[in-house]
């Protein structure tokens, strides 16, 4: 880690830099990600009631398929080349639903299709994703960790 | 010959013979698309990998330009150009099949302006008679190997810039006092690394206007010249953002700026209306706008004399990675017309 | 060409949405809206008994006091009582806790049936089927205790 002292140059250079710079529209991005990422959810929801009516699917097991098909579709987004663009619009409207997980495992595997399957595509498929499976994965860990020890005293 | 501490002044004045302009799609659909010679109507363009294409770009750029001045490719000495891609293997790979002696150089966005200085140097002092130069960038095979994945998602902020799909390639050579004025290369100032302790990889315009201001001020302290002196200062890929920060800090260094003469690449060759953020970057920025628009401007008589700055960020995916900042610099050259 | 993929796109998922709209049953249509409306079926008991029916009536009755409820099927058949009931939104976070008093009240009340809970709107929706179903077909003893016996056993599925 490089964490040095800024010299007085570069520390009046800041405040110059810090009086232009554009700032992202945080409200503006805040309203678009509440609507579009709502709109995503709402069409996950109507697979869900698609999955429970037409097949034997209750609302517990029907979260499997509707991932799927959430993906499946971001997947053909991302290959038609519209989910970068919705990405730009939406911010993390697009990328906190799962579509946003299976945007970064499919864009990583088309970019890296150049250099073969086993060195592009195999090795280079997760890593975007591969962080947020291996925190994921942690984080449930230390959470189900604190939860038992808590439990057993409680219970204790 | 030197002036100053880090100028040359070419009293021989090589000259710009011709230039090859190659675009892509997006900039067809941009500001200047007549500046272009060629452009190609997809990122791939006939190649299997974006790679591929963006030497593709290369070896088209130097052909036009030689195809342009006439000029056969065994006459010319020397090859220099580089670009933004790893090692630069795109313009590695294309002098392989160029087969002209070739100098590889790196300078990341700066590389046009360093390349244009090398090739009037040693043209100015009788190592060569024709060197072609230039730089190129392709955008695809930019933001993969800087940012992320071309089809990812990511929401960019509005200072992020749009890495330019082109190549602008010149031939250089020496003054032969013919009927037709050619802009002529008149001098140039090599710049230093200037660290301003920025670390946002989208902020490139800002991280690299105090090089651009610290070049222009060597320049003007070198040669004794000030903004009067020419008719436009141009910066390579400042963008929006990037510019209004560089006269800020011209202003403050107490030069006075004049605001029109005082332009940015990165904001000629888009229209407001694409979705470019704060502007246009890398290697193909200047190359493109200076070899084509501004090259072709000078002809018409608009500028006669010009300095074109290009700046370039020194950082790589790695570099911020590990919490660096982003070093910069700015290379300038001085243009006038004969 | 982008266009063009679009419209390619839009076709494929047209004709998955026509096929499926084809395949629908008489009993499907009616029961879809189930889905999204307050329906409150009448409940149902394989015995035709006016005691059978009384004792449904009472189960329905009950779980509607609850006022976080506001959606209920009552199914029973020989000693299986299916509840599938909705939870008002406001309260669906408390759901187990609402699942766990309500199966309190109704066992406190009436014995000798053995109660299956569900807030699953797909239990809900099968329940309005059979329910359906009985009204059309007049299902036997057997085959209704066979289709209830079979929801229940959905309602117990994990993934």
């Amino acid at each position: 880690m490089n964490h040095q002292q800024k010299t007085y140059e570069q520390k009046a250079y800041e405040k110059i830099q810090k009086k232009h710079e554009a700032k992202r529209p945080l409200l503006r991005n805040c309203i678009v990600a509440f609507f579009v990422g709502g709109l995503i959810s709402m069409i996950g929801q109507g697979i869900t009631y698609f999955y429970i009516y037409f097949f034997n699917f209750t609302e517990k097991t029907a979260s499997n398929p509707t991932v799927a098909t959430m993906i499946f579709l971001s997947m053909l987004l991302t290959g038609f080349g519209v989910y970068d663009r919705l990405g730009q619009f939406a911010g993390a409207g697009s990328a906190v639903p799962v579509t946003g997980f299976g945007n970064a495992v499919i864009s990583a595997a088309i970019e890296h299709r150049s250099e073969g399957f086993v060195l592009g595509v195999g090795s280079n498929m997760f890593k975007l994703a591969g962080s947020v499976i291996l925190f994921g994965v942690f984080s449930a860990f230390v959470v189900a960790l604190i939860k038992t020890i808590f439990t057993g005293l409680g219970g204790g | 010959m030197l002036a100053g501490g880090q100028s040359w002044i070419f009293n021989r004045s090589p000259i710009i013979l011709s230039t090859g302009i190659v675009g892509g799609p997006f900039e067809r659909e941009g500001r200047i698309p007549e500046e272009f010679d060629y452009f190609y109507d997809d990122l791939w363009m006939g190649e299997d990998s974006y790679e591929k294409a963006h030497r593709k770009l290369i070896e088209e750029a130097v052909t036009i330009a030689l195809k342009k001045g006439n000029i056969q490719k065994e006459v010319v000495q020397f090859m220099i150009g580089g670009d933004l891609i790893n090692q630069i293997t795109p313009t590695n790979f294309a002098a392989r099949n160029i087969s002209i002696p070739y100098l590889g150089i790196f300078s990341a966005c700066s590389t046009s302006m360093e390349g244009l200085a090398i090739a009037a140097s040693i043209i100015n002092n009788d190592g060569a008679n024709y060197i072609i130069t230039g730089a190129a960038s392709h955008n695809a095979a930019a933001e993969r190997q800087y940012r992320y994945p071309t089809e990812y998602g990511a929401q960019k902020p509005p200072t992020a810039q749009w890495t330019v799909t082109g190549a602008g390639y010149a031939i250089i050579g020496k003054s032969n006092n013919q009927s037709k004025p050619r802009p002529k290369i008149t001098s140039a100032t090599i710049g230093k690394v200037v660290d301003m302790g920025l670390t946002d990889p989208f902020n490139m315009g800002q991280a690299m206007a105090p090089a651009a201001v610290d070049t222009i001020i060597a320049h003007f302290n070198d040669l004794g010249r000030d903004f009067d002196y020419y008719d436009l200062i141009i910066t390579g890929d400042l963008g929006k953002i990037g510019r209004t920060t560089a006269i800020e800090l011209l202003k403050e260094k107490g030069i006075p700026v004049a605001e029109n003469k005082f332009l940015d690449c990165g904001l000629i060759i888009y229209r407001e209306d694409q979705p470019v953020q704060a502007g246009a970057s890398g290697a193909a920025s200047s190359a493109t706008v200076i070899y084509g628009h501004i090259f072709n401007q000078m002809k018409k008589g608009v500028y006669t004399k010009v300095l074109s700055i290009a700046t370039g960020a020194l950082l790589s995916p790695m570099t911020f990675q590990q919490k660096e900042t982003i070093p910069c610099i700015a290379h300038a050259v001085s243009i006038e017309m004969e | 060409m982008k266009i063009k993929n679009i419209s390619k796109l839009s076709i494929l998922i047209l004709t998955i949405l026509l096929v499926q709209a084809c395949s629908n049953s008489d009993v499907d249509k009616q029961s879809l809206m189930s889905l999204i409306k307050t329906t409150n079926p009448p409940p149902i008991s394989a015995i035709k008994d006016p005691k059978e029916e009384r004792i449904v009536l009472d189960i329905q009755e009950e779980v509607l006091s609850n006022e976080k409820i506001y959606d209920v099927a009552v199914i029973k058949g020989k000693t299986d009582v299916l509840v599938a009931y909705k939870v008002k939104h406001i309260h669906r976070f408390r759901m187990k806790q609402i699942k766990g008093e309500l199966k309190k009240r109704l066992e406190d009340q009436f014995e000798n049936v053995q109660f299956t809970l569900s807030s699953d709107y797909k239990i809900f929706l099968e329940a309005v089927k059979l329910q359906k179903r009985t009204e059309q077909d007049n299902l036997s003893e057997e085959e209704f205790d066979e289709q209830l016996k079979d929801i229940i056993q959905l309602s117990k599925e994990q993934t």
